[in-house]
């Protein structure tokens, strides 16, 4: 039982790659996916409706739900700090200037 | 008899004594600054006695630190990329610094989450990073234990169990210790791995200043 703990958390079985593997995978369909939702204009994942559905089902997948929970989390974050971080290198440019 | 040859050795001696008496306290201030700047001054009490198990099954405990400098690291494996990518940078930095040294500077990975990190998990789990580096783990009350000991919070509850799918929120620093076992620096995301190299660098070569050794 405890040599499978690692694939019971991810629909992957495949115990003969490795982890590193696993994780390549899981994040490659992760960018797969959002980039198709950068391109529908789209943050919180799973408001897209039908489109990037393919991208969604690869990205299923290859990652364990409490980790896509935890990346599309971040993705809505990280949209929300954009404002800030603009604002924070344009005080930084100006405070730069003679 | 207050001769002028007597005033002048006066003279002479007052000043030889003055002069004297400042280059002396210009030194023992200077020795003074070198003090708080060293090792045992300003120093966070992290660290302490803990007993785990490492990923080839051999007991570890706080005493396997003696000798060498360490770079522990907190984490989980079913990390989704921190853990993955500050063990990369530890290891890294653990590879330059063999280069410059030989492997003195010891890469350990110690699991906040007992109930999936089983050994076979974590030998899996550390053949992905630097060849030396150590994975260790123990059942909860020994991981809160040392969690404790190094002022690591992490969240993972008691009743968890093997199969389950959850994440654990813990600190994200990996802890400098030295070869007495002492805690040095933490090194936080924000460090790079050329941040990491220049402090332990830094801290062996004051070490061999000192002791005449590496470690």
């Amino acid at each position: 039982m405890a040599w499978f703990t690692s694939s019971s958390s991810k629909p992957e079985n495949n115990t003969n790659s490795s982890f590193r593997e696993d994780r390549s995978k899981c994040w490659e369909a992760r960018d797969a996916y959002f980039t198709c939702l950068d391109a529908a204009e789209v943050v919180v994942a799973g408001t897209e409706g039908s489109k990037c559905a393919a991208a969604r089902k690869v990205y299923e997948q290859n990652c364990a739900k409490s980790w896509i929970d935890y990346f599309n989390q971040r993705r809505v974050l990280a949209e929300k700090q954009k404002p800030l971080l603009a604002q924070a290198a344009t005080q930084a440019a100006q405070a730069r200037r003679p | 008899v207050f001769t002028p040859k007597a005033a002048a050795l006066f003279v002479l001696a007052g000043s030889g004594l003055f002069f004297y008496f400042r280059w002396e306290k210009q030194r023992l201030q200077e020795q003074k600054q070198k003090e708080m700047e060293s090792r045992s001054v300003g120093r966070a009490h992290v660290g302490g006695s803990f007993e785990m198990t490492t990923h080839d099954g051999k007991p570890f405990t706080d005493k396997d630190l003696l000798g060498k400098w360490s770079l522990i690291y907190f984490g989980f494996t079913n990390c989704p990329d921190i853990c993955p990518e500050e063990l990369d940078k530890m290891s890294a930095a653990v590879t330059e610094l063999d280069k410059s040294f030989g492997p003195i500077v010891q890469p350990i990975f110690i699991s906040v989450d007992p109930a999936r990190d089983t050994l076979p998990q974590m030998a899996r789990y550390v053949s992905d990073f630097h060849p030396r580096l150590i994975g260790l783990a123990g059942d909860y009350a020994t991981t809160k234990a040392t969690c404790k000991a190094y002022r690591v919070y992490f969240s993972t509850p008691p009743g968890t169990k093997p199969g389950d799918d959850y994440l654990v929120d813990h600190s994200i620093f990996f802890y400098f210790m030295d070869p007495d076992g002492n805690f040095v620096d933490a090194f936080g995301k924000s460090s790079t791995e050329v941040d990491v190299v220049e402090r332990v660098k830094r801290e062996i070569e004051e070490w061999k200043a000192g002791k005449g050794r590496l470690a």
